[in-house]
């Protein structure tokens, strides 16, 4: 299966996402429901994913440009292709801002029925952390981001 | 109706590569591919160009199949 230069930049993206996913999701996970996480250890994580994107993009693309040393015409099934997939990734980022609204809602809610049973230990998991909601954002920009490289991958194979 | 094309036995006629053929339109050559497969329907633009590349009237060059 050869793939041109646009594929692959394309899988460099879809792999990214998975990487990221896997590497940094888990310690926002992890530390969802936990209050005592500093704002500076956010910001270094921040920090950290920032520093892992660019040398990821750059050493990446280098080897792209490396290998596929011909530059590639981009015309006018480039931007049909373009215009479809980021649809789709509008559309879905449109249905994730639903979903997190209604996650925060759901939130409140359940806190305020727990508040009337008088669970204390119950009703302090069903705070909102900023870990929570960074992790909530994450994970919905992973996804949508996998979903739409994915399916500009398959116009692409298949226009 | 299907949008057909006699892309591939025209280009051929002439002489040209896919790659030749896409340079010259100024599209790639899986652009060219896609069309020739009707995978992909030119824009009146691009038709018009590749027919007059080739020579032949974009109605022979391309037609509707029922």
């Amino acid at each position: 299966m050869a793939l041109s230069k646009k594929e692959i930049s394309i899988l460099i993206e879809i792999v990214f996402s998975i990487v990221f996913a896997f590497i940094f999701l888990p310690y926002f996970y992890e530390n969802q429901d936990n209050n005592l996480i500093l704002m500076d250890d956010l910001i270094g994580k921040i920090i950290e994913i920032l520093i892992f994107t660019v040398i990821y993009f750059s050493v990446a693309y280098s080897l792209l440009e490396f290998v596929f040393k011909k530059k590639e015409t981009k015309d006018e099934r480039d931007d049909m292709i373009n215009s479809k997939s980021y649809k789709l990734g509008y559309l879905l980022y449109e249905f994730s801002l639903f979903i997190f609204i209604g996650y925060v809602c759901s939130k409140f809610q359940n806190k305020e029925l727990l508040n009337l049973t008088g669970n204390q230990e119950l009703y302090n998991g069903f705070n909102i952390t900023d870990v929570g909601i960074v992790f909530l954002i994450l994970m919905l920009l992973a996804f949508i981001s996998i979903v739409k490289s994915l399916y500009q991958f398959y116009l692409y194979r298949t226009v | 109706m299907i949008l057909k094309n006699i892309l591939k036995e025209v280009r051929q006629k002439n002489g040209f590569t896919q790659e030749e053929l896409g340079a010259n339109v100024g599209v790639s050559r899986q652009t060219i591919i896609s069309i020739e497969r009707y995978r992909y329907k030119p824009t009146l633009e691009l038709a018009m160009k590749i027919s007059k590349k080739l020579n032949i009237k974009i109605e022979k060059l391309f037609y509707f199949e029922d």
